[in-house]
């Protein structure tokens, strides 16, 4: 997002409160519930967008669209549709809702804010490059289940040329930060570590900073809980996560405290999730 | 009998029916040779040879069709006419630079004593030609830039590949086309090309669309008096909004979809000339339907064209004409904002601004699934005929009248209650103007009109306006 549309979100956006029919939309509608589920939650994790709104108590519909990736203005999903402004991806997403009055990391000093800005690229140059690694550079996930899921929403020929373009772009873009050397295991590794780092940080605190879940904990949830409940041609990136016990529980806690409660309060509410996501338990 | 040459016309413009334009439109001058006629008219010839030469590429077999007819000719005369008919039949083949007729008596030990030799002199075309034109659309222009392969595979075949870039749309395409040997004008056509433009009027600040199309026409074939055109059309279209800005009703458009659909279209034209007309009279019917033979988008699409010309006194023309056009979405989708109807502009109704007319969210004009047109006009020539006879002859001065409503149906409501919400909220306008004809291909036209029955969101253009384009209301 450039300066001036920051500054022009940031200007209007504190004008008006967080108004009821507020929208997330995320990838493909939801004629085949299979391919919902791990869409919606692998493609571009938007559930740590969905985890922060409900972090910050704000009521957000769920919509689920085929074309969502291109009705996002920065071409990412998922982005939200709040009154007459649209808003992609999980940082200008919290840039536009603390300009509302709503912000998770007020309660931190400098030096913790820092650190967790750090720690959010951390998850987004490794967690998040190594998802994109293992979905469309591993033959075998890429063929089984990343095309396949891509290109549903479309027509033959469409569906062919949408998923290799995208996968072409997805290896130009492996090649260009110099993932595209790396093998299979180094991936796994490298997830690994990144895993080591948070885990560490975490340590026996209920969040990343003690107490209050904030954007880092979103961020963290989401692509944990992605790759916890995905299903890919092997568990070998899961088993690796699953070996990290606080943050499995870390995970478990936030899917507890703000899924499946609100869901209890709300069957068909506002902010309802869909009736059977993949879960933990 | 000495050797009589029948000197070439004008040569035809070489160009195929892909451009508009006809053959016959062009009134080409009879051949006169009155002055020998009572002499040689009586006498009997046969056309014992007829020779081509020049021959390179081409096949024999594609040049018996249009040269057959010469052999039936029974005197000079006839030979030099059905000679002269061949000649033109040749050249819209579009593969000859040149031909020329040369008529001889027969040579040679089999040579009767009336026979005669027909001989065309042809010059191939390149095996690779390049052209450059300027286009005029509705309200915009654009250049082209073509490669053209005629006569591949000797047989009038031809490549082209185009680049065109416009004020509103830049495209470039591959072509390949094919007559039926001995009947030109029906022909096959395969066209693929890639369109990048933009629908200014659907977004405060332009948004992008992208097509690719991959078409096979198969056209005109006469049935009585009417021409057909069948085509299929693949379309990959890709929608997408450039300005934030871009409503949510347009967002919601965006992406990627695939239309892949049948159309038929059948036209009645007993016009004189396709551009301000005086005389005769156009139908025109279009059916489109989308969805059966893949893609993701079905539709029913169907559209009218009507008008008639009569010729008044002082050289006036009076014409009337009526659109009218309706798109019936097929299964639960409701249609794509690339599929509905725009109206207004100066093309259509005029005193509105372009595709301003009708359905809008935020200021974007969506577009709708149901409407009409129609026009009244009075074309006069110029006010005391300055130029007469010469350059003031592409001039008319015209007073107009035209309405038209586009609005969403629900179809749920039976055709009474569509017919109503159509005869409500017309909008009209009236006004005068200059129209320019370019060639028998363009006009130009300059108006003043005053827009009558503006609806709140319309976009108006009170006062002067300019249009330019082939299709007019």
């Amino acid at each position: 997002m450039s300066l001036a549309a920051e500054a022009f979100v940031s200007q209007i956006a504190a004008a008006e409160p967080w108004p009821e029919n507020a929208t997330l939309y995320q990838p493909l509608n939801g004629k085949n519930h299979f391919f919902m589920l791990i869409s919606c939650h692998v493609s571009y994790v938007p559930i740590m967008s969905q985890a922060y709104l409900k972090m910050c108590g704000l009521p957000v519909h769920l919509c689920c669209r085929a074309n969502a990736e291109y009705m996002s203005p920065s071409g990412k999903v998922p982005f939200i549709h709040v009154g007459n402004q649209v808003v992609s991806e999980l940082g200008p997403i919290v840039q536009f809702t603390k300009a509302k009055g709503h912000s998770l990391s007020d309660g931190l000093d400098d030096v913790q804010r820092a650190e967790m800005k750090a720690y959010m690229e951390l998850v987004n140059n490794m967690l998040l490059t190594a998802e994109l690694y293992i979905q469309w550079c591993d033959n075998a996930t890429a063929a089984e289940i990343t095309r396949p899921r891509y290109s549903s929403p479309y027509s033959w020929p469409l569906n062919y040329i949408l998923a290799y373009q995208k996968q072409w772009e997805v290896r130009r873009k492996m090649n260009a930060i110099g993932w595209a050397g790396k093998s299979l295991e180094q991936v796994y590794e490298d997830v690994s570590q990144c895993c080591q780092a948070l885990s560490q940080r975490l340590g026996t605190q209920p969040y990343f900073f003690n107490k209050q879940p904030t954007e880092l904990d979103a961020l963290v949830f989401g692509h944990l809980f992605t790759i916890l409940t995905t299903r890919l041609t092997n568990d070998e990136l899961g088993e690796r996560v699953k070996s990290f016990t606080n943050l499995l529980s870390f995970c478990r806690r936030i899917e507890q405290n703000y899924f499946e409660e609100q869901d209890r309060d709300s069957q068909s509410g506002a902010s309802s999730r869909h009736s059977k996501g993949p879960s933990l338990m | 009998m000495g050797t009589v040459h029948a000197r070439s016309l004008d040569p035809l413009p070489m160009q195929g029916p892909e451009l508009g334009v006809h053959a016959d439109d062009l009134d080409l001058p009879e051949p006169e040779h009155e002055t020998k006629q009572e002499v040689l008219e009586n006498k009997d010839v046969v056309v014992q040879r007829v020779h081509v030469d020049g021959l390179g590429r081409t096949k024999e077999d594609l040049l018996t069709y249009e040269i057959a007819d010469v052999f039936k000719a029974r005197n000079l005369i006839d030979v030099m006419k059905k000679s002269h008919e061949a000649r033109q039949k040749l050249l819209r083949l579009g593969i000859f630079r040149q031909v020329e007729v040369v008529i001889d008596t027969s040579q040679g030990a089999d040579a009767l004593p009336n026979g005669l030799d027909v001989t065309f002199e042809v010059t191939e075309l390149r095996r690779l030609t390049g052209s450059y034109n300027t286009m005029v659309g509705n309200n915009e222009g654009s250049m082209v830039l073509g490669l053209k392969l005629p006569n591949v595979f000797g047989r009038a075949e031809k490549f082209t590949f185009q680049f065109s870039y416009g004020t509103k749309e830049t495209s470039y395409g591959l072509s390949f086309f094919k007559p039926q040997p001995g009947h030109f004008e029906r022909n096959f056509s395969v066209n693929l090309y890639k369109v990048t433009g933009q629908f200014p009027w659907s977004s405060v600040q332009p948004s992008q669309y992208f097509r690719s199309h991959a078409h096979i026409h198969i056209y005109p074939f006469p049935i009585w008096k009417t021409n057909h055109t069948l085509k299929w059309e693949g379309v990959w279209r890709e929608l997408g909004c450039l300005a934030r800005t871009a409503s949510f009703a347009v967002r919601e458009e965006s992406g990627h979809s695939l239309k892949s659909s049948l159309s038929h279209a059948m036209v009645i034209d007993t016009r004189n000339s396709t551009i301000l007309p005086k005389k005769g009279a156009l139908l025109k019917i279009n059916q489109e339907l989308a969805g059966y033979t893949g893609g993701d988008v079905s539709f029913l699409k169907e559209d009218f064209e009507i008008q008639l010309n009569r010729r008044l006194f002082w050289d006036s023309v009076f014409s009337a004409s009526l659109w009218g056009g309706m798109l019936l979405p097929i299964g639960e989708k409701s249609s794509s904002i690339a599929d509905r109807f725009y109206l207004g502009g100066p093309t259509s109704v005029r005193g509105f601004n372009m595709y301003s007319i009708g359905p809008q969210s935020e200021g974007d004009y969506l577009g709708g699934e149901f409407y009409w047109a129609g026009g009244l006009h009075l074309y006069t020539p110029l006010p005391f005929r300055p130029g007469r006879g010469g350059f003031g002859d592409l001039f008319r001065t015209h007073f107009f009248l035209n309405a038209g409503n586009l609005c969403n149906l629900n179809y749920g409501e039976g055709p009474q209650a569509h017919l109503k919400k159509l005869a409500e909220c017309i909008r009209w306008s009236y006004g005068a103007g200059i129209v320019l004809r370019l060639g028998n291909i363009a006009r130009l036209e300059l108006n003043y009109c005053f827009p009558m029955g503006v609806q709140s969101g319309d976009r108006i253009c009170d006062g002067i306006q300019f249009g330019a384009g082939i299709r007019f209301l």
